[in-house]
């Protein structure tokens, strides 16, 4: 039995991928040895009978399309005009949407310790809402002249806030007093809700998004068009 | 238009081009993918998918031996058809006999330019190749058909197997090796000047 070496160098002799003086080497041992020589002839038969199996012929071609390989016809140069534009609308809309949805919040969110602090909110106790009641004027003064100062400033300027250094009130003032913050209030809220970007910018974006879109797709099919 | 004149033109994108390049190797492929798989449906499938693929990398060969780039494209085909055969078992190709056993020859693949006899003898001699081919581990049949079925050479091998030169040489040899002591089981078979000798050479 032959080492599996020996078949390696037989079967490499046999593709000729010997060197020179390796083949040399290994035809006088194959002449002297007649197993080393058998070998050789099994292999050689081995690859013969290999090279005999018949070639068989492709059943179909296999020739490629353009939707197998998925290529897409050449566009025109105005096509990335067209795609950088609506994406770059698309995205300023969203940013028109989030704007308008985000600044009155953060609008509201400012104010809303002067609202807590004005309406006597944020306490349960009763202590607490007779120093809310104390202090309510003067803080819904604070709050009308930091907050809102041109839509109010004519009705504080009419009903100054009666101050409370005197220490006692008498009843029939005290509605005045509780009326003033909350119609300041009231006449703010609109003010406060009005989106900073108008809808019509909304609008304009929405239609160079349609617009470009129907571009767009009109080009690749008319590109399609031609491609086939 | 030459060989590479062809390639320049596919690397550009030119389809027409890689099908002139697909329509010269699609015997050599087909072949390849039939004798390391050992089946029509998924050599076609294995061949297809190679040339897809060559087409979608074709901007990756860079020069050389054009046949051992496209050979490389088809063995790993072939090796991604076995491991989905693997995981998804199918009924084997060949016929089955009114009792529901495989046939024994494969005549229903017949040549139908062939004498009988000759016809008879070609499915027998092929059968039996085939199944031999078939119970060598795929690395070792993927060397043998690419040397020996296809007549590559051990550089064009190694480069369409990404193996060593001297991994080639070995896997060869005991392909050889195994081939010749199934072989032997079907000596009848064999062609008279084939026929293999003494049973103990080795």
């Amino acid at each position: 039995m032959k080492n599996f070496r020996e078949i390696e160098l037989l079967s490499s002799y046999l593709d000729e991928q010997l060197n020179a003086s390796e083949s040399k080497r290994l035809e006088t041992r194959i002449a002297a040895d007649p197993e080393l020589a058998s070998v050789l002839k099994d292999l050689r038969d081995t690859r013969g009978i290999l090279r005999k199996l018949p070639a068989r012929k492709a059943p179909r071609n296999f020739t490629l399309t353009r939707q197998m390989v998925g290529l897409k016809p050449p566009l025109p140069r105005a096509y990335p005009v067209f795609k950088f534009s609506t994406a770059f609308a698309a995205i300023l809309l969203v940013l028109t949407f989030a704007a308008n949805s985000i600044v009155p919040r953060i609008g509201m969110g400012a104010a809303a310790p002067a609202y807590g602090y004005g309406m006597g909110g944020g306490g349960g106790d009763g202590t607490a809402m007779q120093e809310a009641a104390t202090e309510a004027p003067a803080a819904a003064e604070m709050f009308v002249a930091t907050e809102a100062p041109s839509a109010d400033a004519p009705f504080a300027e009419m009903q100054p806030a009666p101050s409370t250094d005197n220490g006692t009130l008498r009843e029939g003032e005290q509605a005045p007093k509780d009326v003033a913050p909350e119609s300041a209030l009231q006449n703010q809220a609109p003010a406060q809700n009005e989106a900073p970007i108008p809808f019509t910018w909304q609008i304009i974006l929405l239609a160079v998004i349609l617009l470009s879109g129907l571009a767009m797709w009109i080009i690749q099919k008319s590109a399609s068009r031609k491609w086939q | 238009m030459d060989e590479t004149s062809l390639i320049q033109s596919a690397q550009k994108g030119d389809l027409d081009a890689f099908n002139t390049l697909i329509l010269h190797y699609q015997d050599t492929v087909f072949n390849t993918a039939l004798r390391i798989l050992g089946d029509d449906d998924m050599a076609e499938d294995a061949a297809q998918e190679a040339f897809i693929s060559a087409f979608r990398s074709i901007s990756s060969f860079r020069g050389g031996s054009f046949k051992a780039w496209i050979m490389r494209t088809v063995t790993n085909a072939c090796y991604d058809e076995l491991r989905r055969q693997k995981r998804r078992p199918t009924t084997p190709l060949e016929p089955e006999t009114s009792d529901g056993e495989e046939m024994d020859s494969p005549k229903w693949m017949a040549d139908p330019n062939m004498t009988p006899s000759e016809k008879s003898e070609a499915d027998e001699l092929e059968h039996a190749i085939q199944h031999c081919l078939e119970a060598l581990p795929t690395d070792f049949r993927t060397v043998v058909v690419l040397a020996d079925i296809q007549g590559m050479d051990y550089t064009e091998v190694a480069a369409a197997s990404k193996v060593p030169l001297g991994t080639i040489k070995s896997r060869l040899a005991r392909a050889r090796l195994r081939l010749r002591e199934c072989l032997r089981g079907f000596e009848e078979l064999l062609p008279a000047s084939f026929r293999l000798e003494g049973e103990n050479t080795l």
